[in-house]
């Protein structure tokens, strides 16, 4: 993955004019270019930010679909109806990356250089944890209402209905739903910071959403328990 | 991706799962989690106040199999042993018993982090200075 500030223009192998690197199309003679080597935003010719036009994105992502589809390359060259399909695949992992509020936060903290996913695990670069990741707030709650989780299932399996239970995994259920909702209301709060500054700004923000991220992935895997629990 | 046999084992079979009572003076509580999966793990002990050996482990742990096996050898491992030895197991350790896998490294880092924790718990209940003790065997 590349940042689209370091793309160099690549010359077009039908025209010969250079263009920018990560256009599925050359703007100069039309002809479909091999999949690009830029970030997902450059094939919408998008900039690189958090909060974006919605339906700019939906519209290019269609309009470009229409023009890669393979009927539009029957009679073209090998290569060119190759191109066709590995772009479309381009296509369609970076729409579906960059219209997901999440999976479009943190692609583009990646591209930033933040460490993010299953494979860091609140780890810094050699395997020893950051302590300021784990949210120890959370945790004394998260393993009680796992502990809930696990004896209202286990009743269930007896057949037995305990009613308490039930209204307090409800009450867990809608105290989770809320606290959520505060996390995205955050992460947007960082969007807008991110998007608007710059050097320090933006590690700040970064920093911030990271966490945010964090907490986030526990409060939705304890919402899809909870929930998964009561309407089973 | 297979988990291994060892893995499985403790996974089908977990040693030591349970709760031991959090108010008592000898014993030690760690409650750790991993945000990117959303794991959480306690590990307790309970320790001779004697003889400074853990007589007792318990784990309980919300996640994947490797961090239940993880636990679970964590347990194994620190029974029997002085609180001072247990701080010696390090997450490499149980890597290379699970033989886990590059991206269940954290399970382990998880299992190490919850026994320092359950140790620092208890020195801080007994009045033990993180340094003093180690002075003390030190010597």
């Amino acid at each position: 993955m590349k940042v689209v500030e370091s793309a160099v223009p690549v010359a077009c192998w039908s025209c010969s004019v250079a263009h920018n690197e990560s256009t599925l199309f050359c703007p100069h003679c039309s002809k479909i270019q091999p999949p690009p080597d830029g970030d997902y935003y450059s094939v919408f010719g998008l900039t690189p930010k958090l909060e974006i036009d919605l339906a700019v994105l939906e519209h290019e992502f269609y309009r470009l679909s229409r023009k890669l589809h393979p009927d539009r390359f029957a009679r073209a060259q090998e290569r060119e109806k190759e191109w066709s399909l590995a772009d479309t695949a381009l296509l369609n992992d970076a729409y579906r990356t960059l219209k997901d509020p999440l999976r479009r936060t943190e692609y583009l903290l990646k591209l930033h250089g933040a460490c993010i996913g299953e494979e860091f695990a609140g780890a810094d670069g050699n395997g020893r944890r950051d302590p300021s990741r784990v949210p120890a707030d959370l945790l004394e709650e998260v393993f009680d209402l796992n502990m809930q989780i696990e004896e209202m299932r286990a009743a269930r399996k007896t057949g037995a209905i305990d009613r308490e239970l039930e209204s307090n995994l409800t009450e867990a259920k809608e105290k989770f739903q809320s606290l959520l909702d505060a996390v995205d209301a955050d992460l947007r709060t960082q969007w807008r910071a991110w998007d608007a500054g710059n050097g320090a700004a933006r590690g700040t923000a970064q920093k911030a959403m990271v966490a945010l991220l964090d907490r986030r992935r526990y409060l939705s895997n304890l919402l899809r328990d909870v929930t998964e629990t009561l309407g089973a | 991706m297979a988990y291994s046999d060892k893995v499985v084992d403790h996974y089908n079979n977990p040693r030591n799962v349970g709760t031991l009572d959090k108010s008592s003076d000898e014993v030690g509580t760690g409650l750790v989690g991993a945000p990117e999966c959303g794991d959480v793990m306690r590990l307790q002990i309970r320790v001779n106040p004697e003889t400074q050996v853990i007589e007792e482990a318990k784990f309980k742990t919300f996640g994947c199999g490797s961090a239940i096996a993880s636990s679970s050898l964590a347990t194994e491992w620190i029974k029997g042993r002085t609180v001072e030895d247990a701080l010696a197991i390090k997450n490499t350790d149980i890597v290379k018993e699970l033989s886990l896998p590059p991206v269940k490294i954290h399970c382990s880092v998880l299992a190490e982090d919850a026994i320092r924790a359950a140790i620092g718990d208890w020195k801080k209940k007994n009045g033990v200075a993180e340094t003093a003790a180690t002075a003390e065997t030190a010597k």
